[in-house]
């Protein structure tokens, strides 16, 4: 069964790719736009040649990971802090959930207003939308722990560090990891946003440069490097959650 | 210092005036425990109760759901504390926890294994680890464990955790073991056989127990004594001093006095059941 699903899994995306080559080979699409698949591969590996496609991959990912990192640290730390603490809480829940909706790339302006042009505002943009998003699943778990955890830890008399070790660090891995990979695919869409407007040598900008310059086939062939670094970069976020998170049933595993 | 106060108390009581010796030296008194629960509208939960808890006794409570008989229970554990009124234990080691206290459910850490989980009841003593795994081993075995050690509880069934839970409780070798519907969860088979291993444990040990039960059955095969309350705000009813010999056979079950006295309790519950609703 599985093994069909693989199958299934690898055919569904080459068969249309073929469809896409074969289209393209008889005129059927314009390939100004829509260059066949075989000549965005060429080009692919003639940037990898060159040295171009690693080095702006090197450059986004390097802004990526710093503000992903930044951001979910403290998110996470807040998150857990504020379901905690019922007055930390009530005094920044209101404030965080309203910044919450303001779209990340909007205060980008105001950044560069007060930073420059510099690695600062963009890593500044990932953080912050890193942030929200470790902060809202990680307040959201820390008050779900099922009452009868922290029932069960006070009645064994367990200590505050015990408690926060033994217990609610935890209960709320699992969440934490849901959040880490949906922070993952929402900071190469601001990190590559970023880059779209504030140019530089990242694989954004060199997706908008690609298009400036009718460079179609280099154009497509960045938009295939941001779509396997975002999955790369999830992937191993579930890997890590395995390791993790041994003792999460393996229901968890999609149904065949 | 054990008057006046209206929270829970664990007092040192150093000597008893008890001397002579068969008579049950009390283990901790409920004294006028009332509770009230405010939200919107106030609810009672327990109106006056007052009851001791003798030393090395097996008590089992029973009343209709919602009588505050958990209540009564988490007060014991220090979890909840009454409206009015004290709960007074006297502290006879300095070595061993005043009490532990099996749940129903939610207590069995699904992050840690078997043995961890069971380890946790020796997180607040002083021992040194390899006397704490060696304490814990011992228990682990005496609740047929042992094999799953390593295992997470996710992989294994709701009789088991609830095994872990008891080893979990006992490793600590608590003053007093509290049980809130231990059992409750389990199916009718299962119930049985745990109900058994229980009667096994104890049976022989002269540990002081509160079990909280709705079943009859439960409280008449495994008690000493049934505490039975009435419904919300829940009162004692009465007290019942169960007859049976220890070490007990589970076929006791099939007796004409297990099954006159399961009646008898019964009817005094039923008369209680809606006196106040």
């Amino acid at each position: 069964m599985s093994r069909q699903n693989t199958v299934l899994a690898i055919a569904t995306p080459v068969f249309f790719l073929v469809l896409w080559e074969l289209a393209a080979l008889l005129g059927l699409i314009d390939t100004r736009f829509f260059p066949a698949p075989s000549s965005i591969a060429r080009t692919g590996v003639n940037l990898v040649q060159d040295g171009v496609l690693l080095e702006s991959l090197a450059v986004t990912l390097r802004t990526l990971m710093v503000g992903l990192i930044v951001g979910n640290v403290i998110g996470t730390v807040v998150g857990v802090s504020m379901g905690l603490i019922r007055p930390l809480r009530a005094s920044l829940d209101p404030l965080l959930s309203g910044l919450y909706t303001v779209p990340k790339l909007a205060i980008l302006p105001l950044l560069l207003l007060m930073l420059g042009l510099g690695e600062m505002p963009r890593v500044i943009v990932v953080a912050i939308g890193s942030f929200f998003i470790a902060w809202i699943s990680m307040i959201e778990a820390t008050m779900g722990i099922a009452h009868g955890y922290l029932e069960t830890a006070e009645s064994l008399e367990l200590t505050r560090s015990q408690r926060l070790r033994l217990v609610i660090f935890p209960a709320v891995l699992p969440e934490y990891f849901v959040g880490l990979r949906i922070a993952v695919g929402n900071a190469v869409l601001l990190i590559v946003g970023v880059e779209f407007v504030m140019g530089g040598s990242g694989i954004g900008s060199m997706i908008w440069n690609s298009w400036q310059i009718f460079a179609t086939e280099r154009m497509y062939a960045g938009i295939v490097c941001v779509g396997l670094l975002g999955y790369v970069l999830t992937k191993l976020v579930k890997m890590i959650a395995r390791v993790a998170v041994p003792w999460s049933p393996k229901s968890t595993s999609r149904r065949r | 210092m054990t008057t006046a106060h209206t929270n829970t108390m664990h007092t040192e009581v150093g000597s008893l005036e008890v001397t002579d010796s068969s008579a049950r030296q009390i283990k901790a008194t409920i004294r006028d425990v009332s509770k009230v629960y405010r939200g919107r509208t106030q609810v009672p939960a327990l109106d006056n109760v007052d009851a001791h808890i003798y030393d090395g006794e097996f008590l089992t409570i029973v009343g209709p759901s919602g009588c505050g008989k958990s209540t009564l229970l988490r007060m014991i554990n220090g979890l909840q504390r009454p409206s009015e009124g004290a709960v007074e234990i006297s502290k006879s080691s300095t070595d061993r926890p005043l009490t532990s206290m099996v749940f129903q459910d939610y207590s069995v850490y699904p992050w840690m294994n078997v043995f961890d989980n069971v380890s946790l009841g020796l997180a607040r003593s002083g021992l040194p680890k390899p006397e704490k795994h060696s304490r814990v081993r011992v228990w682990l075995d005496r609740l047929d464990l042992g094999k799953f050690e390593s295992a997470y509880p996710s992989e294994l069934s709701g009789g088991m955790l609830q095994r872990v839970a008891i080893a979990r409780a006992l490793v600590a070798e608590p003053e007093i073991l509290l049980m809130d519907e231990p059992f409750a969860a389990l199916d009718a088979q299962l119930r049985r056989r745990l109900q058994e291993e229980l009667l096994e444990i104890v049976g022989d040990a002269g540990r002081t127990v509160v079990f909280v039960t709705h079943s009859l059955e439960e409280a008449i095969l495994l008690g000493d004594r049934v505490l039975v309350m009435s419904a919300r705000p829940g009162r004692i009813v009465d007290s019942v001093d169960i007859p049976f010999d220890r070490p007990r056979d589970p076929e006791l079950r099939k007796s004409p006095e297990f099954r006159d006295l399961e009646e008898r309790l019964w009817l005094m519950l039923k008369e209680h059941a809606t006196a106040t609703a």
